[in-house]
């Protein structure tokens, strides 16, 4: 497998940017929520803020909206920084997390509210046009007389979508949309969002905290962590070249062995386990000579085999999943891992039992040197 | 026992309540209203309309009470919805408690001894003295419908606050953020969102405090000095002064009828204004 050094992903040139954070911060009292993001938005785009429970990735998503003001930094849009510009004069609109629907309106109501604040007056028809056509968009035309709280809980979201996009936002953002949908559902909006981005062309922001999530419908994910951001880059590249161990293990599974860095980290490096092994692997940016790093192999990476080279390890648990068996097995020095063999393989070199003695292996390429933390 | 003597066990401490707390006291007083006065005073059982079409002679009575009441109902709600609206949205929400039983302080002392400090001070040592100490000379406060009205606010502002901060404070906050998103000014926000969904407090204050005010007498007894007085003055003067227990019975009749009809109206107008919404009802 070959894989180029890791360099910081930038938009393609030819996408416009509308909105961008430069040096933004934003602290509550001693609380930094947010600090010094740097991030550019494209035209069309469906970027993601992906990060556990209190990174700060609502408080990014408000300071977007004009609902927070940052401390410190500039939020533009269209190149215009908008520090001061109220909610209001955004040309911005948000999907709530509990939907937010205004309570003593109807679903028609909900959704023309936007137009409605927009002066010189939109003719009622015309807004009502709008409406049953916003309402088609997210498939739920005819509804437009009912009562918000006779719409079952996917049926809000979408009236809260369509509540949202009627006003052809520069940009969508949406705040851990899904989070109250049961799973099938979930997965179904989300590729109804998917295609709704694709069909009307209008910018994307999604905070979630879901990996899956983010992995399968965003163009890039911005990986946030305490407050900053740790990577930005489009899901392949996250996963196949994340710059810290916090991102190797946020976004998919990956399996970890520290070690200290034997020389200066250029390219193929030689890393000295904590245990006595030298590895090779890819050494990933911004590491120093010497420094303590991590050796982070993915499990379908990794290869089991009855003999041969390869670390002697004993087979502890086996899950049959289908396409693939997942083996938990523990090695004598390095701990237990995962490594997720093919089916193919499983048939042609024969699967393996619990208690079973193996060989895993795994290409020097398929090794990534990274930052402990 | 049987469910359905059951439910009738149940529902007999409401029943008993509603006999001798409503219906006795009422048919009584609807007998007496037909009745002639004793010549000693209290009643003679008849069955005449006298009494009612001596009913004019009260004109003032009625009239005062029918313009004080809503005025009064409607000052109360202009300023306490903004006292409400700053302690539910506005106020830290450390203070909130602190603020809020501010407000009921007043009722820890009675209000005959609060109506006595503002006699003092809508009295001629106070406020007029004070203005004409800044040149404003001759005005006069004490013993005017002013007076009852400042008496009427005063007295049943915490009323009306209540009722308003709960709807206010149990509003979603993100339903003034999302209706901020969607383009709306602060102030569309608030004739829009904020005010409509505070209706069902605004009702209840208001319903509350008319029902009340309708009954009152010891404020324009106080405040308005024998000059401003409301049906509930002319009661105690008809039962207790003159003993002329019938007459009074037709006038409390009147003001039972007079308040049923104008309640009937409010609620229909309000479950009306309500009528799509699941989040509006009436107390
Ligand atoms: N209004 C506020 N006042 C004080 N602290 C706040 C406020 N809003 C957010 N914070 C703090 O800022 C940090 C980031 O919060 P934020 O809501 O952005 O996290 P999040 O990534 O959206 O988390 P979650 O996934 O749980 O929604 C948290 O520590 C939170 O407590
Ligand atoms: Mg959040």
């Amino acid at each position: 497998m070959e894989i180029e050094p890791y360099t910081e992903v930038t938009l393609t040139a030819d996408r416009k940017v509308v909105a961008e954070l430069r040096g933004v911060s934003k602290s509550f009292g001693d609380v930094l929520a947010a600090s010094d993001l740097n991030l550019s938005i494209g035209e069309g785009e469906f970027l993601s803020f992906l990060g556990p429970s209190g990174c700060g990735k609502t408080t990014a998503l408000r300071m977007l909206a004009g609902f927070e003001v940052p401390s410190e930094g500039q939020v533009l849009l269209d190149g215009d920084v908008v520090n001061d510009l109220d909610a209001h004069d955004r040309p911005v609109n948000m999907v709530f997390q509990q939907y937010a629907l205004f309570p003593h309106m109807t679903v028609a109501q909900n959704i023309g509210y936007g137009l409605r604040q927009i002066r010189p007056r939109i003719p009622k028809l015309q807004i009502a046009e709008r409406v049953s056509r916003a309402l088609e968009v997210v498939r739920l035309g005819g509804f437009e007389d009912r009562k918000i709280w006779e719409m079952s809980g996917g049926q809000q979201q979408r009236v809260a979508l369509a509540r949202a996009i009627i006003n052809e936002p520069k940009l969508l953002l949406l705040d851990e949309p899904m989070a109250a949908l049961d799973r099938k559902l979930r997965k179904e909006m989300q590729i109804e969002l998917q295609d709704l981005q694709r069909q009307l062309g209008i910018t994307f922001v999604l905070v979630t905290h879901d990996q899956e999530e983010a992995l399968s419908m965003s163009d890039r994910i911005c990986v946030m962590r305490d407050g900053r951001i740790v990577q930005i880059g489009s899901p392949q590249e996250l996963y196949d070249r994340p710059n810290s161990r916090y991102v190797a293990d946020f976004v998919g599974t990956s399996n970890f062995f520290n070690g200290k860095l034997q020389g200066s980290p250029e390219g193929m490096s030689t890393v000295l386990l904590d245990n006595g092994m030298q590895v090779q692997g890819m050494a990933g940016d911004g590491l120093v000579d010497h420094q303590d790093v991590c050796i982070s192999v993915r499990p379908e990476q990794m290869k089991l085999g009855h003999q041969g080279d390869g670390v002697e390890v004993k087979v502890h648990n086996r899950i049959f999943l289908g396409e693939h068996t997942e083996y938990l097995v523990s090695h004598q020095t390095l701990g237990d891992f995962l490594v997720l063999a093919p089916r193919q393989a499983d048939l042609t070199e024969g699967a393996f039992a619990v208690g079973d003695t193996a060989a895993v292996s795994w290409e020097a390429t398929a090794a990534l040197i990274l930052d402990r933390n | 026992m049987t469910q359905r003597a059951r439910n009738w066990l149940l529902l007999a401490p409401a029943g008993i309540w509603f006999l001798v707390m409503l219906i006795i006291p009422l048919t009584v007083v609807f007998i007496f209203s037909f009745g002639e006065r004793a010549p000693s005073g209290g009643v003679v059982l008849a069955l005449t309309v006298e009494q009612y079409a001596n009913l004019p002679a009260r004109w003032a009575a009625f009239k005062n009470t029918m313009t004080l009441a809503p005025i009064g109902t409607l000052s109360a709600l202009l300023i306490a919805y903004p006292l409400a609206y700053f302690l539910a949205v506005k106020a830290d929400p450390r203070w909130k408690t602190i603020l809020l039983v501010l407000v009921i302080v007043p009722f820890w002392t009675s209000i005959l001894i609060r109506s006595y400090a503002w006699i003092f001070l809508l009295g001629g040592r106070g406020i007029p003295a004070l203005l004409e100490w800044v040149g404003i000379e001759g005005l006069r406060l004490i013993n005017t419908p002013f007076a009852v009205l400042v008496g009427i606010i005063y007295g049943y502002l915490p009323l009306m606050v209540f009722p308003i901060f709960v709807s206010l404070d149990k509003l979603d906050k993100r339903l003034l953020e999302a209706s901020s998103d969607l383009g709306a000014k602060p102030w569309k926000t608030f004739l829009q969102v904020t005010l409509p969904l505070s209706i069902p407090g605004i009702a209840t204050g208001c319903m509350l405090v008319f029902i009340l005010l309708m009954g009152e007498y010891l404020i324009p007894a106080l405040l308005g000095g024998g000059k401003v007085f409301f049906v509930g003055n002319a009661l105690v003067d008809l039962f207790l002064q003159s003993r002329n227990w019938a007459y009074g019975s037709a006038v409390a009749v009147t003001l039972v009828v007079v308040m049923l009809i104008i309640v009937t109206i409010y609620m229909r107008l309000i479950s009306r204004l309500g009528a799509n919404r699941e989040d509006v009802s009436i107390m």
